[in-house]
């Protein structure tokens, strides 16, 4: 179907600000200047790591969450409170267990005032739209994660929305199963006559925006912005094996890349003159960290990103996180999409326990949040006290997420034994 | 021909009829239920708006022993009816209004710590002073103290519920446009329901034990007695006949037995769809009675009627789309909030201030008495704990990690800590009278009598609990018995002793009061310490020190449970949970 680009659009958002308050005393900032609109008769979909704000601004989208500053539009109206021409389908399904499926979908209906016989005919109808015929009197925890979100969708279909929200709904289904529901969706999605008219999806996962898509919002993390929309042009019913859609999706692959590594020769950084720089933390694992740098030592040193999603079966986000935090400690560069193994790396993920402790020890050391984090702990005569640090790192790091950043250093600095934490009294010590 | 035609008519009428000749039985065991209930409550309409009685004439025969039951399970439910009306509005309350929660939240910390048999005395002067002339003002003191000894855990359990309904049903609520009722309705009470079964069933069982001694009250010479099982077994004891005292035990237990049977068993089958949990379940519980009530032909038909008419109004009252008023009703809800909080408030201040002006009464060398008499009391409340759990760990994990044992021994615990231990009081003083023991140490064995069931429950449930790797992983590493005991068994249990342990404690607070001092065959046997402060304060009719004695206890609880209790309970549940 042909898009209209200067069709009015449905919903739109207009400098949207979010910060939520941690309770640290620095507000975190999560979401900043989005400015994003719904047209008619489109699935648009939102990609980015993870902490890049994708579900708030679904949320703000509904109504569910008030943004700190900026606007929704509904149809060029200001949009106060929820709109009730959404409907959402939602990651975890929030299926009430204790209600039947059919119970499950006539109670929203109840809930908007509708009377009985037209809820017996739009439950019967979204039930056979997502043919679950014959599982009315089943309660939810009787079926499959697949089957679930079936539910959710009929709940959501019932009340017959203009757009259709989901938040990464096929996430918690096999990949099987979801590759149908995806067809299917897209298959009530084609009628014109009937709503929804357009989708909103939230998602993780490339080829799946690639498949659904006729607009894909890259966002970047810390705090969320759009960093580009990708039109997808793509004629559908759409085949993944085509050369044009592998196009896209490599194309995807490398937007989202390059704004999460940039090629930045860490050795270059000199600590002296960026006294007062401290970088952000990815939440890396040790042990992923570790099972990264053995992958790419057997592979024989190099490697394209993709392929070590293919080969750990790992969700590409993680991959990417955990290639920060290698390429950070100076184990990997990352020229383009390779991933290629350092001279230190090699040494480190040859070498003995105490050996690879000695390198990571002194790689942290390199990093300007490990230096305040031993200062501090002098200061503190080798006692210091979780609160302290995270009002630290609130401080010098206001776009991150204190605790994460904080459970980062505690794992990192554990291995290479820089510290010891207690978690009972929340103190950090001397090794 | 006429054959076949027959055959097919008389077929077809017999099957309409199968239905109704089958099972039969059920629906007149259903009705005669329902008769004798209706019989109960005309009787027990009549007792409790009957003139009052100076003094209550208790017949021993064990003929009247089945009404005497009935008035006190009726008590126990009124009770309890009462008690989920408070938990629900209550804990609502103070999970949906964030100013008011900062208020109700400590109050309901403290209410749950004040041991209430202190009040007793005064509750029962006050409400008799407002009914003179019938017996509805001693029932009502008797339901209203059943109703302190339940209601608090079961307003907690559902205040966490509510506080705790995950985000995700919470937005789908909202996204829908379900008003406050429906989230009400259809969110928030099945979430919270499994937690208020079981909290009900404790609260239940708890509540028993206020029951016996609030219908045995007497002070001084005036005759407070209400017949039912409380009195029965005083008098019994008065009199010193066996015959009766033994009776009205299986009478208790008979109750206990009934009401697990008839009332929790269905309901905790019931519940089961309110589980929120995924997973299927080992075994799942069973009820014998709902069965046979599903079955019921006069059941079904009731219920259809209800979805029937349900639906019926529905249709009625909804044939337009809901209107707009939002804003409206929020200004109204904001304003009964308002008002509702200012009235909390005025209360909490009246009852302080008035509280303050009692207590000013006291000089400086009594409060340094009542704080000795304190000190001794706490200490044989924990001396009590530490007795159960010395035998009840032990015990605890032979039954609970033995399938078979705990298959037979469950439900006689279960009845056993259901039994109010002051029906046991006076067997327990007379043998202690026997050794020559005196109440200063015996009565840490009465306290014990009633509390010990609370570490005994938890441990057992723990030791369930301990996940099956754990304990192959155990074996196959041929840990002693002792090793296992310290490496697997205590520490997996801790976090049910350490609740164990503070229901023991605060029931031991509450014993500590009938046990310090206790009329027994017409003397008085009593020994120093706050229980019989305030038993005393209250015979004699001293409300200063009754009120200063409670104060000081609920005081020592409070401050107790913030250093000790909180500590080990944040710890067992940081470091010792298999949940997290």
């Amino acid at each position: 179907m042909a898009l209209d680009p200067n069709a009015q659009p449905i919903l739109e958002l207009r400098g949207i600000q979010k910060s939520f308050d941690r309770g640290t005393g620095v507000p975190l900032r999560v979401l900043e200047d989005i400015n994003l609109d719904i047209r008619p008769n489109e699935v648009i979909c939102l990609i980015g790591p993870s902490g890049c704000g994708k579900s708030t601004i679904m949320r703000i989208f509904a109504g569910l969450i008030e943004p700190t500053q900026g606007h929704v539009r509904y149809r060029g109206q200001k949009q106060a409170g929820l709109n009730s021409n959404v409907a959402i389908v939602f990651q975890g399904f929030a299926l009430y267990p204790w209600m039947t499926v059919e119970a499950n979908v006539e109670n929203v209906l109840i809930a908007k005032g509708l009377d009985r016989a037209e809820i017996r005919e739009r439950t019967n109808r979204a039930i056979r739209m997502v043919g679950l015929e014959g599982f009315e009197e089943a309660y939810p925890r009787e079926l499959s994660g697949g089957m679930k979100q079936r539910v959710g969708m009929a709940r959501a279909l019932s009340v017959n929305p203009e757009i259709l929200f989901m938040d990464e709904p096929f996430s918690q289904v096999d990949a099987l199963t979801a590759e149908g529901l995806r067809a299917e969706i897209l298959d009530i999605w084609d009628d014109v006559d009937r709503n929804p008219s357009s989708i909103l999806m939230v998602s993780h996962d490339i080829k799946e925006v690639a498949y659904m898509a006729d607009r894909i919002v890259v966002l970047s993390a810390n705090p969320g912005r759009i960093r580009t929309i990708v039109e997808n042009t793509l004629p559908r019913p759409r085949d993944t094996r085509s050369p044009d859609f592998t196009r896209l999706v490599d194309q995807l692959h490398d937007i989202i890349t390059s704004a999460e590594l940039p090629d930045i020769q860490v050795s270059t950084v000199e600590p002296s003159v960026e006294a007062d720089i401290v970088e952000p933390l990815p939440g890396a694992q040790n042990a992923d960290m570790l099972g990264l740098l053995e992958l790419l030592d057997t592979l024989g040193g190099t490697c394209d990103l993709f392929q070590v999603v293919a080969h750990t079966h790992v969700p590409f986000e993680k991959v990417l996180t955990t290639v920060k935090g290698c390429e950070m400690l100076e184990f990997v560069d990352t020229p383009k999409r390779q991933v290629v193994l350092t001279a230190l790396g090699r040494r480190f993920v040859q070498g003995g326990m105490d050996e690879r402790k000695l390198i990571w020890r002194d790689q942290l050391m390199e990093l300007k949040l490990f230096r305040v984090v031993q200062d501090m702990l002098e200061l503190r005569e080798g006692s210091l006290a979780r609160e302290e640090l995270i009002r630290e790192i609130a401080s010098r790091l206001p776009m991150e997420d204190p605790e994460l950043t904080f459970e980062t250093i505690v794992a990192w600095g554990r291995f290479g034994e820089l510290f010891a934490y207690r978690k009972e009294p929340g103190v950090l010590t001397f090794e | 021909m006429l054959n076949r035609i027959i055959d097919t008519v008389w077929g077809q009428a017999n099957a309409l009829f199968y239905p109704f000749r089958r099972r039969r039985w059920v629906d007149l065991v259903v009705i005669l239920t329902g008769c004798a209930l209706l019989f109960g409550l005309v009787q027990l309409g009549q007792q409790w708006t009957g003139a009052k009685r100076p003094v209550v004439e208790i017949d021993l025969s064990p003929a009247s022993l089945p009404l005497y039951t009935f008035f006190s399970m009726m008590r126990g439910l009124a009770a309890y009816v009462i008690s989920l009306g408070f938990t629900l509005v209550y804990a609502y309350w103070a999970a949906k209004d964030s100013r008011a929660e900062k208020l109700l939240v400590p109050l309901l910390d403290i209410l749950q710590s004040i041991p209430v048999l202190g009040f007793m005395p005064g509750l029962v002067l006050a409400l008799v002073a407002v009914f003179p002339r019938s017996n509805l003002g001693l029932e009502l003191a008797a339901v209203l103290m059943i109703f302190t000894g339940q209601a608090w855990n079961m307003t907690f359990s559902f205040y966490h519920s509510l506080k705790s309904v995950p985000q995700d049903l919470q937005e789908a609520a909202t996204v829908y446009g379900f008003t406050w009722w429906e989230r009400l309705k259809w969110v928030e009470l099945p979430y919270g329901t499994s937690g208020l079964v079981w909290n009900s069933m404790m609260s239940m069982a708890g509540g028993w034990f206020f029951l016996m001694i609030t219908e045995a009250f007497k002070l001084g010479d005036q005759d407070f007695r209400l017949p039912g099982l409380g009195s029965y077994m005083s008098v019994a004891v008065e009199k010193g006949d066996t015959t009766a005292m033994v009776s009205a035990i299986v009478a208790m237990v008979c109750m206990i037995v009934f009401l697990d049977q008839v009332l929790w068993r269905p309901v905790v089958v019931w519940a089961q769809r309110f589980r929120v949990e995924e997973t299927a379940q080992g075994e799942q519980p069973r009820s014998w009675l709902l069965r046979l009530l599903r079955r019921s032909r006069l059941v079904r038909w009731l219920e259809v009627r209800r979805a029937h008419r349900r639906h019926l109004g529905l249709a009625k009252a909804r044939t337009a789309p809901r209107p707009h008023g939002k804003r409206r009703a929020n200004t109204i809800q904001r304003a009964v909030a308002n008002v509702a909080l200012l009235c909390l408030l005025a209360v909490v201040v009246w009852a302080a201030v008035s509280l303050v002006r009692y207590l000013s009464a006291i000089p400086a060398r009594q409060w340094s008495w009542l704080t000795r008499a304190g000190g001794l009391t706490l200490v044989r409340v924990l001396a009590s704990t530490a007795l159960g759990t010395l035998w009840a760990v032990p015990a605890g994990l032979a039954i609970g990690l033995s399938p078979r044992l705990s298959r037979i021994l469950q439900p006689v615990v279960q009845v056993a800590a259901s039994f109010p231990a002051p029906m046991l009081f006076p067997v327990v003083i007379a043998t202690l009278a026997r050794f020559h023991v005196g109440l200063n140490y015996g009565c840490v064995l009465l306290m014990l009598l009633g509390t010990q069931w609370y570490i005994l429950f938890n441990v057992i449930a723990g030791s369930m609990a301990i996940p099956g790797d754990l304990k192959e992983a155990a074996t196959s590493f041929r840990l002693s018995w002792w090793q296992r005991f310290k490496a697997l068994y205590l520490p997996a249990t801790f976090p049910y002793l350490v609740t164990g342990w503070v229901t023991a404690a605060g029931g031991a607070w509450n014993a500590s009061i009938v046990a310090e001092y206790y009329s027994f065959h017409g003397e008085t046997l009593k020994t120093f310490g706050l229980g019989a402060t305030v038993s005393q304060a209250a015979y004699e009719r001293n409300l200063t020190l009754l009120a200063a004695g409670v104060l000081l206890m609920s005081a020592i609880v409070v401050v107790f449970n913030r250093l000790v209790w909180k500590p080990t309970y944040q710890l067992a549940h940081t470091r010792y949970s298999l949940t997290k």
